[in-house]
């Protein structure tokens, strides 16, 4: 079943153009994987597709209304000066904060639940971001870069459960660097002339 | 709605320097005026008005910098819209914590301040309704200002703000003097009440938009 | 149908190319009105019986203070164009005409400042005209600065356009409220908002000065869009062509 599909994607900033002429579609239970060049515009393009940026032309269809998606870009939409626990308590809900702890303990994070967040290490702030994405339950998955800064077993980790989701028929979208080693369809960016 | 207003409360809470400082500053400005002139050459309790409108002015600009920054900037305010979609609600209710954190309370500082030096004890809670409305209509504009200018800076802020705040300035120092002649307070009250009201339901449309226009 | 009329006539290559051809009549005519009224006003109109010669900086500054908040008016026109339809062309135009709007109002401050030593004998009041004039230029660079703080032009027209349209409702507020306010402290003998009725033989000069002075700015205003234009759609096929 179709989830998404994009036709003739085109985005350009200060009329220089990004991208153009991008057509895909994703179904439900598969990934697709955003890959090109630094400046390519794969975050644009993930932006695109959540709804935040208009593209300059083209359009991206959802087959099912009110999509439930969780995302994590580069920002990782956690608060420095409250202590972990409390960026969950302000992210979940209090029915779904059990499934959150039990990323925590996961990523051995508990030991440092009532620490400030700003005295985490980076990895350690990118677990507790990803927690985000990871203890709820959405038709779809948007990632950018998420594996930027964790160590082997949290990536298998992360992986592992990405897989199992899309197992279930969530959907997936992500941009990385590092080989997911995740069942996903390639979307190559390249570089583009402006003719 | 309920849920994010004290999700907002609660961040706020605990960011003592967003909400604490602003407050801090306004007490400081208002003791350090009287030591700065020759109190026994003026009548302070006309004179010691302006000072109270101005830092009025000045602390409501600083408390409302970084209202909107602080999410825009850790990629918080971009989660919200995918989960709200309808920013008014979040704007509506992010101004109306500071105006409850900081701005009521700012405006108890400037009536205990007018009190202390010597407003009648009977027309103290009028300063305090006056100022109270002025910083619901302050609170409002600099938060638009702060939204235009969200990663940009105080100067840009100042800079489309300003020429919103001057009017208000006006109006609140009209507002004092009915309180100082003791005549039209209730009109100039009303008009300020009037003013804040709307613009406290129409400015968070413009601030909503505002905000998603930098999101894209 | 309203929306596509608009984007038809409202796409910047044909605004380039229309003005284009009218141009070089709107400067010449411009300029030469603007030298006649101001020979006639400095050289020719007679002494006012009360100010002497130094009412005579009127042909500048009257001119001057009129644009100052016509400029405004265009540029709030054009941004509820770009906000409502989304028309390219209005931002171009609003961004083109804000550094012409700050630099008239500039004049108009300035000119007064002048006027007033010999009238009033300080180069500065706070009076209700001057001081809405101050806000209105505090405006203008408001505008300018908010559009060059972005690298993305499009979000910058956008941002520009809502801050145009929320300063348009507050110009009469301010007016308002600033009339409101310095009639309470001051006698109304420095206002120059109720000057005695003119004298013919001032007035036509005064009439051809302001004439002369928009068009020039008008002028000027399509001088600077082109340029803007050209910059800003420099990778469009029709720039490359046309440069």
């Amino acid at each position: 079943m179709q989830l998404i599909t994009a036709s003739n994607l085109g985005y350009s900033i200060n009329e220089n153009r990004l991208f153009h002429n991008l057509t895909f579609s994703l179904e439900t239970g598969c990934g697709l994987h955003i890959k090109g060049g630094n400046g390519s515009g794969k975050s644009t393009l993930i932006r695109i597709l959540l709804g935040l940026t208009s593209p300059s032309k083209g359009e991206v269809v959802f087959f099912k209304p009110n999509l439930n998606i969780s995302y994590l870009g580069h920002k990782n939409a956690i608060k420095q000066y409250l202590t972990p626990l409390q960026n969950l308590e302000l992210i979940f809900a209090p029915s779904e904060l059990d499934d959150a702890m039990t990323w925590m303990q996961t990523f051995g994070l508990t030991k440092v639940q009532d620490e400030m967040t700003a005295t985490l290490s980076f990895g350690q702030q990118k677990k507790l971001a990803l927690i985000r994405v990871l203890g709820k339950s959405s038709d779809l998955i948007v990632l950018d870069e998420p594996f930027v800064g964790l160590d082997d077993l949290s990536r298998d980790l992360v992986s592992q459960f990405l897989c199992s989701r899309l197992a279930d028929g969530t959907s997936l979208v992500l941009t990385s660097h590092i080989d997911p080693g995740i069942p996903c369809v390639e979307l190559i960016l390249s570089e583009q002339s402006n003719d | 709605m309920i849920n994010l207003l004290t999700h907002e409360a609660f961040k706020l809470r605990h960011r003592l320097r967003a909400w604490l400082g602003p407050l801090l500053i306004m007490v400081l400005v208002l003791i350090a005026f009287p030591l700065s002139i020759d109190v026994s050459q003026y009548d302070l309790n006309k004179f010691y008005f302006s000072i109270i409108v101005v830092s009025l002015l000045v602390i409501s600009f600083l408390a409302t910098e970084s209202i909107f920054s602080e999410d825009y900037e850790d990629g918080s305010l971009e989660q919200i819209y995918l989960e709200e979609k309808d920013f008014y609600k979040v704007v509506l209710t992010k101004i109306s914590i500071y105006i409850f954190f900081i701005g009521i309370p700012m405006s108890l500082i400037g009536s205990l301040f007018s009190f202390a030096n010597g407003v009648a004890a009977d027309e103290t809670p009028k300063i305090f309704v006056i100022l109270t409305f002025s910083t619901l209509i302050l609170f409002n504009i600099f938060s638009f200002g702060s939204a235009l200018s969200i990663n940009k800076g105080a100067m840009l802020g100042v800079l489309v703000s300003l020429p919103l705040a001057l009017p208000v300035i006006v109006l609140l120092g009209r507002a004092i003097r009915t309180v100082q002649y003791g005549e039209g307070f209730i009109e100039v009250l009303s008009l300020l009440a009037g003013v804040g009201l709307i613009l406290a339901a129409v400015m968070p449309i413009i601030i909503s938009a505002t905000l998603k226009t930098h999101l894209e | 149908m309203i929306t596509s009329f608009i984007h038809r006539f409202s796409s910047p290559k044909s605004f380039v190319e229309v003005t284009a051809r009218f141009f070089s009549y709107v400067m010449y005519l411009g300029l030469f009105l603007l030298a006649t009224g101001w020979i006639w006003g400095l050289a020719f109109a007679p002494e006012d019986a009360i100010q002497g010669n130094s009412y005579r900086i009127i042909f500048l500054h009257v001119p001057a203070s009129i644009f100052a908040q016509l400029i405004y008016f265009f540029m709030a026109v054009c941004a509820l164009m770009h906000l409502v339809w989304r028309v390219k062309l209005a931002a171009y135009l609003i961004k083109s005409s804000a550094p012409v709007g700050a630099l008239i109002t500039f004049i108009a401050l300035f000119s007064g400042s002048i006027w007033g030593i010999p009238t009033w004998g300080t180069w500065w009041q706070w009076d209700a005209r001057i001081t809405s004039t101050l806000i209105l230029f505090i405006m203008y660079l408001g505008i300018i600065t908010l559009h060059s703080s972005f690298s993305n032009a499009e979000k910058a027209d956008r941002l520009m356009s809502i801050l145009v349209v929320v300063g348009v409702v507050n110009i009469p507020i301010i007016k308002k409220s600033v009339d409101w306010w310095s009639t309470l402290h001051q006698p109304a003998s420095i206002t120059i908002s109720e000057a005695p009725s003119i004298d013919l033989s001032m007035l036509y000069p005064l009439l051809i000065s302001i004439s002369g002075m928009g068009l020039t700015l008008i002028a000027l205003g399509i001088l600077i869009s082109k340029l803007y234009i050209i910059t800003r759609e420099k990778t469009k096929k029709w720039v490359q062509n046309y440069v």
